[in-house]
């Protein structure tokens, strides 16, 4: 049972000045054990903020971070499933599904995390997993102003995923739940 | 050979090993002359064979400084009153000793598994066998231990039954209160799955269903099971950093060996399943070096089924052994009159009930207070102070005394600073505390029997003779 948090798309300070507190007061260090951040935090606090929820942090780099020193793309392991992470301005068209599901592809991975959209999206696409955490701090992006706050927090259990959003709609936090197992002929990799 | 037939159903016990006799045992034992003047030599077994029959009537609980005599037979001079006498015997008698020792281990034996093969076991019998040691080997000693706890029932009958019931409890409460919350919600969407199943060959957008009213890992409501598991986290980290450093030289403890990971795991289902049972007094550490011996013993058991419900029993008999002084490991109760405080002065008073010098040597010359070094004596029940083997046999002692474990655990204290007492009234602070919380390394058979002499502590017993 390990507890994955997606997080990204905060844009601290530039277009939002910080978490909404019902976030914030959810988010404790000791419950989770990875977390994987699409980017854009933008700045040095917002990393050592996450860093304190959980030292094993994992970032890739948004067009407007601040530190030039994230990568493009990063994959870890977890479990049994592969991750897969990268902001995603770098996909063209943003958001596409079948460009996403080329570079799911590139990096050979089960679950593809993405942002740039600041958009929730969960999506089962040609034999892997997207998924968008949207933005946590409910920030503009390049496409809409009417944005909620959104984070995605997954347990990882054997080869069964339990995805928990949790987004802020008019100032209450809903929670919704998704489950996805992972079938032994899914795996694109012949070697598994 | 005729001696065991003589013997057999008459309460037998074997010799004790030969050892250095104590400075002033002899003014502890009075008015028992009579076993007293029996030499060494195998001879003697028959004869005092038959002068035990005549105790008997008396009963063990009726003087417990008959105790001793039971445990002193075969001739071998223990215990005695002249020190000019015992030493005869030693000198003499050194090759029938082990002969001998080697007959009586084989008569204990036959004894025991005599005893634990009726069908109503005699519990004042086996508390009498079992004091004198349990064999390492075979499985008396796991079904002794669970005797002498209450696990299992004196009828033999009722056995199957009550472990079955038990094991079973055990199974549930471990479903009930141990199973992650991922595995938990696991189990209730198992009757979802189907659909579910149905879904994932379909691209498109993931089903959402919404758990804003229900339990989800961030949850922070009391009774949210994500949140309880939480709050427990704190708990496992420090079961388990505590059960890596139990007994690091053996191999069924330590190690990265499958056996080794599986007998931790089952050890922190119990003491985790014990800390959730028992809010008050959660875990402390060294409840794992109290469950280890148990553990240990069931799963050495040859019965492989015993083996097999090792964890559950060990639980049980865990409960039960701990019951006893789980006062001592609760903070609040420190300063009161079952807190581990009054225990301490309990052990003071047996010491200078037995040995004022020593007492007052340690009390007042150089200020070495129980609490430095006999805290750690009680509450881990002396699993610190010795090897693992020892620690067994010391334990048979304590579990098999009628008046129950912490007396017996008090006399072995009051024992362990009796048998150091010239190097205790030598030292200083210093090397007093060290050598205390050092404890060398001793004939545990001659420990167990000062502990067995030591007068008791007037103030919570009759007097004796």
């Amino acid at each position: 049972m390990v507890l994955v948090l997606a997080i990204g798309d905060l844009h601290i300070p530039h277009r939002a000045p910080d978490l909404p507190a019902k976030f914030k007061s959810m988010l404790v260090p000791g419950k989770i054990q990875h977390i994987i951040c699409t980017g854009n935090l933008c700045i040095k606090e917002v990393h050592d903020y996450l860093k304190s929820l959980c030292p094993s942090l994992h970032i890739t780099r948004g067009e407007y971070d601040e530190d030039a020193r994230y990568p493009e793309t990063k994959t870890l392991t977890i479990g049994q499933f592969k991750l897969g992470l990268c902001h995603g301005h770098q996909v063209v068209p943003w958001g596409d599904l079948d460009s996403l599901a080329m570079l799911q592809r590139q990096l050979d991975v089960d679950i593809l995390v993405s942002g740039h959209t600041h958009q929730f999206k969960a999506y089962k696409h040609e034999g892997g997993v997207v998924i968008n955490p949207g933005s946590a701090t409910g920030a503009y992006s390049s496409i809409t102003y009417e944005v909620n706050p959104s984070f995605v927090l997954m347990d990882i259990d054997g080869l069964r995923v339990v995805v928990y959003v949790y987004e802020l709609i008019d100032g209450e936090v809903k929670v919704d739940k998704i489950d996805f197992k992972k079938t032994a002929t899914a795996s694109t990799n012949p070697t598994d | 050979m005729p001696m065991t037939m003589m013997l057999k159903g008459k309460l037998k016990l074997p010799e004790k090993a030969r050892r250095v006799f104590p400075d002033r045992l002899g003014s502890l034992v009075a008015g028992f002359d009579d076993n007293k003047d029996d030499k060494g030599g195998p001879d003697q077994l028959i004869e005092s064979g038959e002068e035990l029959e005549t105790f008997q009537p008396n009963g063990f609980g009726l003087d417990r400084e008959f105790d001793e005599d039971y445990d002193d037979d075969d001739g071998k001079s223990d215990g005695e009153l002249d020190l000019r006498v015992r030493q005869k015997p030693d000198k003499e008698a050194v090759a029938s000793v082990s002969v001998s020792e080697i007959i009586a281990a084989d008569e204990k034996r036959s004894d025991l598994e005599y005893e634990l093969s009726q069908k109503e076991i005699n519990l004042e019998k086996l508390q009498r066998i079992a004091c004198s040691g349990l064999p390492n080997e075979g499985g008396s000693r796991a079904t002794a231990w669970k005797l002498l706890l209450g696990y299992l029932p004196a009828s033999r009958d009722l056995w199957d039954k009550e472990l079955t019931e038990n094991r079973l409890k055990y199974a549930k409460l471990k479903e009930e209160l141990l199973l992650s919350p991922s595995e938990s919600s696991r189990k209730k969407d198992g009757l979802n799955s189907n659909e579910q199943h149905a879904d994932s060959d379909v691209d498109g957008p993931l089903e959402r269903h919404d758990v804003s009213h229900e339990d989800h890992p961030l949850n922070l409501g009391k009774a949210s099971v994500w949140h309880q598991y939480f709050q427990f986290a704190e708990i496992t980290e420090q079961i388990d950093r505590d059960l890596q450093r139990t007994h690091p030289d053996m191999k069924f403890f330590a190690g990265d060996s499958s056996l080794s990971r599986k007998n931790r795991e089952a050890m922190r289902n119990i003491l985790l399943l014990f800390a959730k049972l028992n809010p008050a007094i959660r875990y402390v550490q060294g409840m794992n070096e109290v469950l280890a011996p148990i553990y240990y013993v069931f799963s050495s058991d040859t019965d492989e089924q015993n083996a097999a419900s090792a964890e559950a029993d060990s639980f049980s008999c865990f409960v039960r052994l701990l019951s006893d002084s789980v006062d001592h490991f609760c903070q609040q109760l420190d300063n009161s009159a079952v807190g581990i405080h009054s225990t301490l002065s309990h052990l003071s008073e047996l010491l200078k009930t037995n040995d004022e010098e020593l007492w007052r040597h340690l009390q007042f010359t150089t200020k070495v207070n129980p609490q430095f070094y006999a805290f750690r004596w009680i509450t881990l029940l002396l699993t610190q102070e010795f090897d693992f083997h020892s620690i067994l046999r010391i334990w048979d002692s304590l579990l098999s005394n009628p008046f129950g474990v912490q007396e017996m655990l008090l006399r072995v204290c009051c024992a362990m600073l009796l048998c150091v007492k010239s190097r205790l009234l030598s030292g200083d602070f210093i090397a007093n505390l060290k050598l205390l919380q050092h404890y060398p390394e001793i004939n545990i058979e001659y420990l167990l029997q000062v502990a067995q002499d030591i007068s008791p502590d007037t103030s919570s017993f009759r007097p004796s003779l």
